[in-house]
């Protein structure tokens, strides 16, 4: 480190600032500074990660807005309690690790939106079951943990559901299901040849988890949604 | 791939990456910096399989040990370089 400053370039001056001890600071100065520093640092940058969870974020993006149109017909949008489930809620995890995963892997959504994967109806259209089924696979990989994060079977009074939906999550509980087994469709159009699609997801998944394996798909998916259809309508 | 960037970053941001950059800058000795990185990465994974090894992942828990490893031993890199003792 005794070259003459004159020499060195100005990155190997600045490692070189870097690495020296302070003179002019005390330690504490120091560590407050950092401290500082690195608060306003970390919040600003979990503001913006929030800012990429809203809406208006994900429809910024015309290619989106075909989910956005189906989405508003759908409870999680409008529902007598006046919750509302938005995008990021059933597709961005909460959970730190995972959220961020959620937000690198998205980085694809920004190539697919220049390339123009989806650009047009029937693009979409073509290019939707292969999207749902990568949605459906993190799901039942995470079982539905952003569902989860608002409904849960220990919360539910069976009591109060339809006989139907009571003896059906009866029955998940005892065969280890979960909410994307029945509930595709949820907010979305589905493809009408979804169902083998999704258990072909789901088998995939199974062989790379043995033991996990079960008949795990509803039987009557086209019930549940005409049902559930007609009652959101009213 | 992307899984596989996104788990990484994921363990970057997250406690592997930065407690286990922290307790690698405690140390000067480079094996227990990156043992404790490597500790911190196997305390995540079980931390978000909710304690049940059966719920852990394999990939997921090397990419967070070896995540760990790296941050340990640059924590203890900036040690010995950015301290006199
Ligand atoms: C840059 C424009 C853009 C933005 C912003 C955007 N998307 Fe997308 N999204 C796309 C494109 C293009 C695709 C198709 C990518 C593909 O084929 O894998 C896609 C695919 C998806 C998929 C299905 C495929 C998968 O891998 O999961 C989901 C779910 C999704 N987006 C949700 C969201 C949500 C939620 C947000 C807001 C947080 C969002 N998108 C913001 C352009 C965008
Ligand atoms: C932000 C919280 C939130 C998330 C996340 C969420 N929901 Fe909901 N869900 C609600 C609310 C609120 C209602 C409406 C309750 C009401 O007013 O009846 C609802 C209603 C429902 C209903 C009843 C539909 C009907 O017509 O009666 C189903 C089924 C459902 N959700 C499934 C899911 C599934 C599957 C997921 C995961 C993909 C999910 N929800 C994610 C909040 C959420
Ligand atoms: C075994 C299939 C199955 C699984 C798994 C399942 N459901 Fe359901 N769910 C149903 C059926 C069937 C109905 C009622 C529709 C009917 O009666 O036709 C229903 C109805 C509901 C309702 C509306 C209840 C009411 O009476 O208003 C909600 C909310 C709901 N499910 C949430 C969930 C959530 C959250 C999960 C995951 C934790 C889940 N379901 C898992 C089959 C299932
Ligand atoms: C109630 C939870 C929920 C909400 C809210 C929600 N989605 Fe989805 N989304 C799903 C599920 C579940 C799938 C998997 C496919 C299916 O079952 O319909 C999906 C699939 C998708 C796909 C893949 C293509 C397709 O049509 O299946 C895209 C893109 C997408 N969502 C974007 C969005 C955007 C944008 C919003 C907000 C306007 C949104 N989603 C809101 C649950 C939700």
């Amino acid at each position: 480190m005794a070259a003459s400053p004159e020499n060195r370039g100005w990155i190997r001056r600045l490692w070189s600032w870097i690495w020296t001890p302070a003179v002019a600071f005390s330690s504490g100065f120091l560590i407050i500074a950092g401290f500082l520093a690195g608060i306003l640092f970390w919040g600003g940058f979990h503001w913006t990660l929030e800012l990429t969870n809203t809406e208006e974020f994900c429809t910024s993006c015309h290619t989106m807005e075909t989910n956005l149109g189906e989405y508003r017909e759908t409870i999680h949008y409008n529902n007598h309690s006046g919750v509302r489930a938005i995008c990021s809620d059933c597709h961005v995890p909460h959970e730190w690790n995972h959220k961020i995963k959620a937000k690198i892997m998205a980085v694809k959504d920004v190539y697919h939106e220049l390339a123009g994967t989806i650009s047009t109806p029937e693009k979409y259209e073509a290019h939707r079951l292969s999207m749902a089924s990568a949605v459906w696979k993190k799901m039942k990989a995470s079982n539905s943990r952003e569902c989860r994060n608002c409904h849960n079977f220990d919360y539910m009074d069976f009591t109060l559901q339809e006989t139907r939906a009571a003896s059906e999550h009866q029955r998940a509980i005892d065969n280890n299901m979960t909410c994307i087994d029945c509930h595709q469709g949820i907010a979305h159009s589905l493809p009408s040849d979804y169902l083998e699609t999704y258990q072909k997801v789901t088998e995939a998944l199974d062989s790379k988890t043995p033991g996990a394996a079960h008949q795990q798909v509803a039987e009557n998916g086209e019930q549940i949604r005409s049902f559930l259809t007609t009652r959101t309508d009213q | 791939m992307l899984e596989l960037l996104g788990t990484i970053g994921g363990n970057a941001l997250g406690l592997p990456g930065i407690l286990g950059l922290a307790l690698g800058m405690m140390t000067r000795r480079l094996w227990l910096g990156a043992a404790m990185g490597a500790l911190i990465g196997v305390i995540e994974t079980l931390l978000f399989a909710g304690w049940q090894i059966a719920h852990v992942e394999a990939l997921e828990l090397m990419i967070a040990v070896v995540v760990g490893i790296c941050a340990g031993s640059l924590g203890c890199l900036i040690r010995r370089i950015g301290a006199t003792a």
